[in-house]
């Protein structure tokens, strides 16, 4: 049986709030639109929702990136997230200023020798860019890796 | 308009949510991003900050300031996740984990998955106290709950529209699928990428889902939740196939869910500690009208 009177009560806003909150979210939306039609990422938390969003044909081969060293004993050692505390797209994000400064490339291993204090020093840091092969729309299995930005310490 | 924008929602269903959001703001320090705290061996001049970061006064990240961000972020989120003072501390909760964002953004990396979890907290505050189980409803918490799923559809919708801006038409006949398997697939990937068609299926699938997503607000209460489970069986998906959890845009979802109606803790008290048996006789939900004993009583 319906009883109004037992229904539940409701705590009601003003005018004023509804017509804030209706400001509000109209803003909000406007600039989420803003963003998505003409932003970049630096207009973070209003930039496109661009993850995923680049079209490549479906025959091109695909980047894998990896940043790794050669310490002074010759062994490569693996720079990733747990070795740095940088991120790979990090180091993809800012991989132009990398090419055109290679010697930004020391801050990586001063992270690293910052997080392993014990290891020996790098005398060299480099971002290997592994191509893999992919026909269709599909990964061959296939890849060749190239080196794109190469720093080493003067002997 | 303004009526559905404000639809009023019981005040046990904003009390859960905002517990939940502010737990999950000290997970995600903890679990999700720890490597925002490494910031601090990267050096200085990595950082580039956002436009938001150079329109603000805000500082190069050191490490006394990020330690002292995420200590106090994670005591005060998990103080506002008992419902206290929802504005004091859900203002001081929006804030640091603002900057926490901008920190973690501004080395050349940005995220795309937490605009829903921002205006989240960026709402919570103003809904004002809500007492776990409280079915007064509440127009202010309802308003709370409809801008946060509007900005959970729009990371679905406008998604799609980036992809139109930046790959173009062919995004879906593309190689993106196969290029983010190559990238970080699991093994599960690798099995799913050997079957011919079914990443350009896929992709026109995704496409189809998030402009149709906003179809979400119109469904029947029934159709809607079924909707909302099929977003969350597409993050499955997601996870087990690429590895992208999207975890702040999964909670930021449960906005559309009625979660007044989930009681951990309420549940646990009646079978740990059933009440006598009189008492129980007259009021048998006597047990399931408090929860976190701590919760603030509501406005009455």
């Amino acid at each position: 049986m319906f009883l109004p009177y037992r229904h539940q009560p409701m705590e009601t806003l003003t005018t004023r709030g509804r017509a804030v909150r209706l400001g509000a979210t109209l803003l909000g939306l406007a600039l989420l639109l803003l963003g998505t039609v003409r932003g970049t990422d630096d207009d973070f938390p209003f930039g496109p929702f661009r993850m995923y969003s680049t079209s490549d044909p479906p025959d091109a081969p695909a980047p894998d990136t990896r940043v790794e060293g050669v310490d002074r004993t010759g062994a490569v050692v693996p720079l990733g997230q747990d070795a740095t505390g940088i991120r790979r797209a990090e180091i993809e994000g800012q991989q132009d200023r990398y090419a055109a400064d290679p010697g930004l490339l020391r801050r990586v291993a001063e992270a690293f020798a910052e997080r392993h204090p014990a290891a020996p020093a790098l005398v060299e840091v480099r971002i290997v860019v592994r191509w893999y092969d992919i026909q269709g729309g599909r990964p061959t299995g296939r890849w060749t890796d190239r080196t794109a930005v190469r720093w080493k310490t003067i002997p | 308009m303004t009526g559905w924008l404000t639809e009023a929602v019981p005040r046990g269903r904003v009390a859960a949510f905002r517990t939940l959001v502010y737990l999950f703001v000290a997970a995600d320090l903890v679990v999700f991003t720890p490597w925002v705290r490494t910031r601090v061996d990267v050096p200085g001049d990595l950082y580039q900050p956002l436009l938001i970061g150079r329109l603000l006064p805000l500082p190069t990240p050191t490490p006394a300031l990020v330690g002292v961000i995420f200590w106090v972020l994670v005591a005060v989120s998990l103080l506002a996740s008992t419902g206290r003072a929802p504005r004091l501390l859900g203002w001081t909760v929006f804030a640091l984990y603002f900057e926490w964002m901008i920190v973690a953004m501004s080395y050349g990396k940005v995220d795309h998955d937490r605009v829903g979890l921002l205006v989240a907290l960026a709402v919570l505050p103003t809904a004002g106290r809500a007492r776990h189980g409280d079915p007064t409803r509440t127009e202010a918490g309802g308003w709370a709950l409809r801008v946060t799923q509007i900005a959970v559809i729009c990371t679905y919708f406008l998604a799609a529209w980036a992809k139109f801006r930046f790959g173009g038409l062919d995004w879906a006949t593309g190689s993106v699928l196969a290029r983010a398997i190559i990238r970080r697939g699991t093994d599960l990937a690798d099995v799913i990428a050997q079957v011919p068609h079914l990443l350009i299926v896929a992709q026109f699938g995704i496409l189809a889902f998030e402009l149709l997503s906003p179809l979400v607000f119109l469904l029947p209460e029934r159709w809607r939740l079924a909707m909302v489970g099929f977003f969350y069986s597409f993050h499955l998906v997601t996870i087990a196939t690429i590895t992208i959890s999207f975890a702040p845009h999964l909670v930021a979802m449960t906005g559309f869910l009625p979660l007044e109606k989930v009681r951990p803790i309420a549940l646990l008290r009646r079978r740990r500690s059933p009440a006598p048996l009189g008492q129980l006789g007259e009021h048998p939900l006597a047990a399931a009208d408090d929860d976190l004993g701590a919760a603030p009583l509501g406005q009455a």
